[in-house]
């Protein structure tokens, strides 16, 4: 990745820095309406009557839906409960049911925008409310052990590895503490959005999504049509984090109206909707206890949690994946808890589980560390594992003590004072040093690479993936670059796109892995059907012209390691398949180490992050430009997380009260310091051709552990909650 | 004479506007409740401009009203009248070459999803152009106006301290 001619930059870099990306908003067919949605004022009741006089008589308007019929319209169905497609299974325009603050009670349809919110602003309701519980604490609120309600499903399960109740008991040095971390919203500056438009019969979305696949086999079912009648399109998503993850309840309501209407139809969601009616990162409490021998030497984990879900579907929850495997404990409990609230359904938010299970565990290491006397670094070091504890199966590959060590150096760590209070810098201010390690699953899902040459040196590559933001455009049009000799920028590559390759959830950091995987394969095909030597540069030109035809076109389907065949049907079903992180013979995870440099004003508390240095095994890197950004991005969204983000309920009226931007704070520019990245580069043998792992997500897990135990070593103040704020820090 | 504006009952329901966008001269007939967001994006085509909040709280919808940065959702159309709009889409040279700043954003990945990039861009040839572009604290200070949720603010920082030194050199 040193060598200048691999640095291929991000190739749809010129187009998005001219204004030429289409995201779903740009599609203006001609004769579209635009959409508006009313949403409720109650967090939780019974509509009993709407009235749609007055919006109806705004000039411009054509259609107002209060109601669907539910012989045209059925849920979409929720994942994790088996096969379902929405982010939650809640249909809303049903029925007079309002289970969250937020959701959609009217429909209105006009010519222009103006006139939409207008007339939306005009739909007046009345409700019969019902007292709402929307805190893991509230009255009413009701929690449920987990392993029981999936029972047999091994992912969602308790992990218990020895017996680690007996272990801690016995452990001479211990670490017993409760967290709290509270919801948060995934906020990308893409607005939801969505066009359909019905062609000949054929319902074409353009929807800002990261799974085509199951908006269309979603939509499908949700409105009784077969999904070859439906084609969704979405080439670039404008971030999405996981909130775009399946279909979105409004979707079907706006094909509904479009066939009406006989119209396209265009919807935009306020920001203020995106925060009430969508899903978003769940509060969660965890309790940690951790016992370790006097050097150190982490002898067992004990790993309770409970998290947040909604009334009408259990978002299950994955918390103790990684605190059982980051280190080499003997002896492991991880239970897990729901609790039903009145609220849209959480789901899958960057490092949904990882990102907090991480803070809770590296704290308590840290606390080790300062209980034992030994160096937060050396400490971690000491408890590395080449074989995963819960499975007993090594790690494909594993290179966090790498991480440590040269994260470590780049710091400069060993000039670190380890007493709490005991840096200052030239102006003053409190310095602390703090490390963390973190560490993600290494998915990967079926993936089908459609990849054609033609006689004028031209080549083109259709892949299941969708393009958000992370760089899988350019790792794609890179692999394919680099094997055949050709310039990157001119590889076409089509993503996102149901009409070309078979669409599957591009999340969890296994797109790239996945993706890769099916294009690395198409070409080994493509080679042998130019009947050219597996490797070396190619003259694809002259080698398609030699076989006679204008045009070479070769098909790649790739399955995860140890993968059925029936993972392919369901990607062919807009189902998601991921495999991992336990595979036949061997379990496989990116690695981190993250270590951060916070200065605390002692006039006014105010925390800097000013540094932060992070060193990533995510096996070989697939496209090293894009690859720095991501995790980049990954530490910005940590100090985020750790010192600003966080949204508040309303235990009154339900919903969250800091729905928008300026009370949602994200990090700016002048919030973000010096951030360094290494890549350790190393392929993985085992998991995919490419040895590629995944960058996106393990970014960001241990962020912010590694700012609070800064924060600690500034202040002698531990932190137990997220985020920290000033009054915390006084 | 007539005003260009059409009244229902007390007030406008049309207004007529002259402007340029992008050079091009327009001649629209307004909402006056349209925001020039709205419309240079569904009624110009003109879409590098992006909305993600439509409440001044974001700066993805940034565009240039007489040489200023302004939030094209807090602005209403109709304050357009007479005046140079100038877009994502106006910013490089006629002949296809990318304004400096742009360049620089490619040359930095100061991007990743791109949906706050044109905004960005707008943004920073404002604050190079307003000599608020002296230092690091000053630039990530004078752009701290435009969220990028994707986190790519040492690309965006470095893309424009790129920029203005070659504006300074140029």
């Amino acid at each position: 990745m040193t060598d200048p001619a691999r640095r291929v930059p991000r190739v749809d870099a010129a187009d998005k820095v001219t204004g030429r990306t289409r995201y779903s908003a740009d599609h203006c067919p001609p004769g579209t309406l635009h959409a508006m949605l009313v949403p409720a004022s109650v967090g939780r009741g019974r509509v009993v009557r709407v009235e749609t006089e007055a919006a109806r008589a705004v000039p411009g308007v054509r259609l107002v839906l209060t109601r669907l019929d539910p012989e045209q319209v059925r849920s979409p169905g929720f994942p994790q409960s088996g096969s379902g497609y929405g982010f939650q299974s809640l249909q809303p325009l049903l029925d007079d049911r309002v289970a969250y603050r937020g959701q959609p009670i009217a429909l209105v349809v006009a010519d222009t925008l103006t006139a939409a919110v207008e007339a939306a602003g005009r739909v007046d309701a009345r409700y019969e409310a019902e007292p709402v519980a929307v805190t893991l604490d509230a009255e009413g609120a009701h929690t449920v052990v987990q392993a029981e309600e999936f029972p047999g499903i091994r992912r969602f399960a308790d992990i218990e590895v020895g017996d680690a109740d007996t272990a801690f008991a016995a452990s001479p040095v211990q670490v017993d503490m409760t967290f709290d971390f509270g919801p948060q919203h995934h906020a990308p500056m893409e607005l939801l959005a969505t066009v359909v438009e019905w062609r000949d019969g054929t319902l074409v979305v353009h929807e800002s999504t990261q799974n085509t696949g199951a908006v269309r086999h979603g939509l499908a079912r949700v409105l009784g049509i077969d999904p070859a009648r439906i084609e969704v399109i979405c080439p670039q998503a404008g971030g999405s984090f996981g909130q775009k993850t399946w279909l979105q309840p409004h979707v079907a309501p706006l094909a509904v109206a479009a066939a009406r209407l006989g119209r396209p139809v265009k919807f935009v969601m306020p920001r203020k909707q995106t925060f009430l009616a969508t899903s978003f990162r769940p509060a969660s409490r965890h309790r940690m206890r951790l016992g370790a021998d006097p050097s150190g030497r982490l002898l067992a984990a004990i790993h309770e949690t409970r998290s947040q879900t909604s009334r009408h579907d259990l978002f299950a929850s994955d918390y103790p994946s990684i605190t059982a495997r980051l280190y080499g404990i003997g002896d492991f409990r991880g239970t897990q808890h729901l609790t039903r609230t009145d609220v849209p359904t959480p789901g899958f938010m960057r490092a949904p589980f990882e990102h907090v299970s991480a803070f809770a565990l590296e704290t308590a290491v840290d606390e080790i560390a300062y209980a034992t006397g030994r160096d937060p670094v050396a400490l971690r070091l000491d408890n590395d594992t080449a074989t995963d504890p819960v499975t007993g199966n090594p790690f494909s590959s594993r290179h966090l003590a790498e991480c440590l060590r040269r994260g470590a150096a780049m710091f400069g760590w060993a000039a670190r004072t380890a007493e709490p209070g005991s840096m200052r810098d030239e102006d003053g201010a409190l310095v602390g040093w703090g490390v963390a390690a973190g560490a993600y699953r290494a998915s990967a899902a079926p993936g089908v690479a459609r990849l054609r040459a033609d006689a004028e040196g031209r080549v083109a590559v259709d892949v299941t993936g969708h393009e958000m933001g992370q760089g899988l455009h350019t790792a794609v049009a890179r692999t394919v670059a680099l094997d055949l000799g050709v310039a990157a920028d001119e590889v076409r590559v089509g993503l996102g796109d149901t009409r070309s390759a078979p669409q599957h959830l591009t999340a969890g950091s296994w797109g790239t892995a996945t993706a890769l995987a099916a294009v690395h394969a198409a070409l080994r095909r493509l080679r042998t059907r130019l009947g050219v030597p597996d490797d070396g540069p190619v003259d694809v030109a002259a080698a398609v012209l030699a076989t006679g035809r204008p045009e070479v076109a070769v098909e790649a389907v790739t399955r995860a390691p140890g993968q059925s065949p029936q993972a392919v049907d369901r990607l062919h079903a807009g189902l998601s398949a991921p495999a991992g992180p336990e595979y036949r013979g061997f379990s496989a995870f990116s690695f981190v180490a993250h270590f951060a440099e916070v200065r605390v004003a002692v006039e006014t508390g105010r925390v800097r992050v000013s540094r932060v240095v992070s060193v990533v095994d995510c096996g070989r890197v697939a496209s090293p430009v894009t690859a720095l950004s991501q995790i980049r991005g990954g530490v910005v969204w940590g100090i985020g997380a750790t010192l600003r983000e966080g949204s508040e309920p309303d235990p009154r009226y339900g919903g969250f009260v800091n729905a928008d931007l300026a009370d949602y704070v994200v990090p700016v520019g002048s919030d973000i310091g010096r951030i360094e990245v290494a890549f350790i580069d190393e392929p993985d043998p085992l998991l995919n051709a490419p040895g590629v792992k995944g960058a996106g997500e393990i970014a960001f897990v241990g962020v912010a552990p590694a700012i609070a135990n800064a924060l600690h070593h500034a202040t002698g103040r531990r932190h137990r909650a997220l985020p920290i704020r000033l009054e915390d820090i006084l | 004479m007539s005003t260009g504006i059409k009244h229902g009952a007390l007030f406008a329901t049309t207004v007529e506007v002259a402007c340029t966008v992008n050079g091009r001269p327009v001649l629209l007939l307004l909402d006056p409740r349209e925001s020039l967001l709205d419309v240079v994006r569904e009624r110009l085509e003109l879409t590098g401009t992006k909305k993600g909040c439509d409440q001044g709280q974001c700066g993805a919808c940034t565009v240039h009203l007489d040489g200023r940065r302004v939030l094209a959702c807090l602005t209403p159309a109709v304050h357009a009248r007479d005046a140079d709009v100038l877009t994502i889409e106006g910013l490089a040279d006629p002949d296809g070459t990318p304004h400096p700043v742009q360049q620089a954003f490619i040359d930095q990945d100061a991007l990743q999803c791109g949906y706050c990039t044109p905004g960005q861009i707008m943004s920073a040839v404002a604050c190079i152009a307003e000599g608020h572009a002296g230092d690091d604290d000053q630039i990530r200070e004078y752009l701290s106006g435009n969220l990028c949720r994707c986190g790519a603010y040492p690309g965006i920082l470095a893309a424009v301290r790129q920029a203005a030194r070659a504006t300074a050199e140029g």
